[in-house]
């Protein structure tokens, strides 16, 4: 096995959970990652050497995905832009480190991860878990960079506003026992 | 527009420490004089915290089972024949152009699809010559309980899926959906006698008599009727005449 295929095979897991976000279904997101894979290894030859194979394998899995959804006639992604700045704001009884560090589930992460507007998601998705820079993302979602920034700023708010009320809850629940 | 809209968008890369040092300036300006975006910085500042510190927790392990299959499509780097067979390969180029060729004309039907069967016709023949041509690696022999299993998990409605049958030369290959309109639709794979053959199954009636109707499409000929609440698609490059065994055999099989 030569270098490209042990590198960008090495990106299985990574590919695989975000595709899981994407189709939230683990036999579509097993399917996507290997579609992913065999368009790939075919376009083996247009990979730049020198440029980062993971955001060229996230660029594919995210083309793959914009097909399919195109091909089961669901609709392309849709960016809610009136969803942050409608979101009430909360009361700020607590530093947002403590209401959040301290009580946060994964369970609660993920399912306010899955709950954002779609576009949001994985902006987010790609910068803060998958750690790709700016640039990267604005080649994986076909965007310009000032969307990514916008998009980004915007889904952390609105994952903040998502977590705010259990934490409160939380945190009150706390401090009655 | 504000300057807090107008900043908003570079607080996410402000956060991340990866803002040119002008914009930084503007931003941390703005920032001494407004709480509001202060504390707008500092939800993102915990988001980002949170997100990091759960990395390991939110990242998926994909099963051995998918790093096996997705080493294995290492092998598409070397061109390889489809099924090993001579004759399925040599009908794969021209098959490449006519795919081609369908889906750019496709689009006058499916968007003025004034008669449903004529549009399902076409639809079909494109997911026909599509997914023969772009999935091939992916088309094995296949089991037909385990085809109709692996469905009914996948796509919660059942569909009888007819299995190889050496008497008329028909290999199933695999199962999988298609779209049409609002419909999922089941597009059941075979090679026959070396060729390329689609069944499609699609749930609901898009016509109303149970009679079989012919119908060519771009070379190929499609076979279809109309079942209780289903309807059922035969496409194959055959004459009808050809395709009239199958065609029995499916509807003993399929229904």
């Amino acid at each position: 096995m030569d270098e490209f295929n042990r590198e960008a095979l090495s990106y299985v897991d990574s590919l695989y959970g975000t595709a899981l976000r994407l189709t939230r279904r683990p036999a579509d997101a097993e399917d996507l990652v290997q579609d992913t894979y065999l368009k790939a290894f075919r376009a083996a030859s247009q990979f730049r050497r020198g440029t980062n194979l993971k955001a060229w394998l996230f660029t594919i899995l995210h083309n793959t995905y914009r097909n399919m959804r195109r091909h089961d006639g669901r609709n392309p992604v849709e960016v809610d832009s009136e969803y942050v700045d409608q979101a009430p704001q909360p009361a700020h009884e607590y530093t947002p480190e403590q209401l959040l560090t301290r009580n946060t589930l994964d369970a609660d992460l993920q399912q306010a991860l899955d709950a954002l507007p779609e576009a949001f998601r994985q902006a987010v998705w790609l910068r803060d878990v998958e750690e790709l820079t700016y640039a990267e993302i604005a080649q994986v979602l076909d965007v310009p960079i000032g969307t990514v920034m916008s998009r980004i700023s915007r889904g952390r708010r609105a994952l903040f506003e998502r977590l705010q009320p259990r934490r409160v809850a939380t945190a009150e629940a706390e401090k009655t026992m | 527009m504000s300057k807090c809209q107008d900043l908003d968008p570079l607080f996410a890369p402000y956060v991340d420490g990866d803002v040119a040092p002008a914009d930084r300036a503007s931003v941390e300006a703005h920032l001494a004089k407004c709480p509001p975006c202060r504390g707008r910085v500092a939800e993102q500042r915990t988001v980002r915290a949170v997100l990091e510190a759960r990395r390991p927790a939110l990242r998926a392990c994909g099963s051995g089972a998918l790093h096996e299959r997705c080493a294995a499509q290492a092998g598409a780097r070397n061109p390889r024949r489809f099924l090993g067979s001579a004759t399925f390969a040599r009908r794969w180029v021209p098959l490449s152009v006519a795919a081609t060729i369908v889906l750019a004309v496709a689009g006058v039907f499916l968007f003025s699809p004034n008669d449903k069967v004529e549009a399902l016709a076409t639809q079909l023949t494109v997911d026909h010559m599509t997914c023969f041509q772009f999935a091939p690696e992916r088309l094995r022999h296949a089991d037909a309980v385990t085809a109709e299993h692996d469905w009914l998990a996948k796509q919660r409605w059942d569909i009888r899926v007819p299995a190889s049958s050496a008497a008329n030369d028909l290999e199933l290959l695999g199962v999988r959906r298609c779209g049409f309109g609002n419909s999922r639709v089941a597009h059941i794979l075979y090679k026959w006698h070396g060729q390329p053959l689609s069944v499609f199954v699609v749930p609901r009636t898009v016509r109303n008599a149970p009679l079989e109707e012919e119908i060519d499409k771009f070379g190929h000929e499609a076979i279809m009727w109309s079942d209780h609440d289903r309807t059922y698609v035969i496409l194959a490059r055959a004459r009808p005449a050809e395709l009239a065994p199958v065609v029995g055999y499916v509807k003993a099989h399929a229904q």
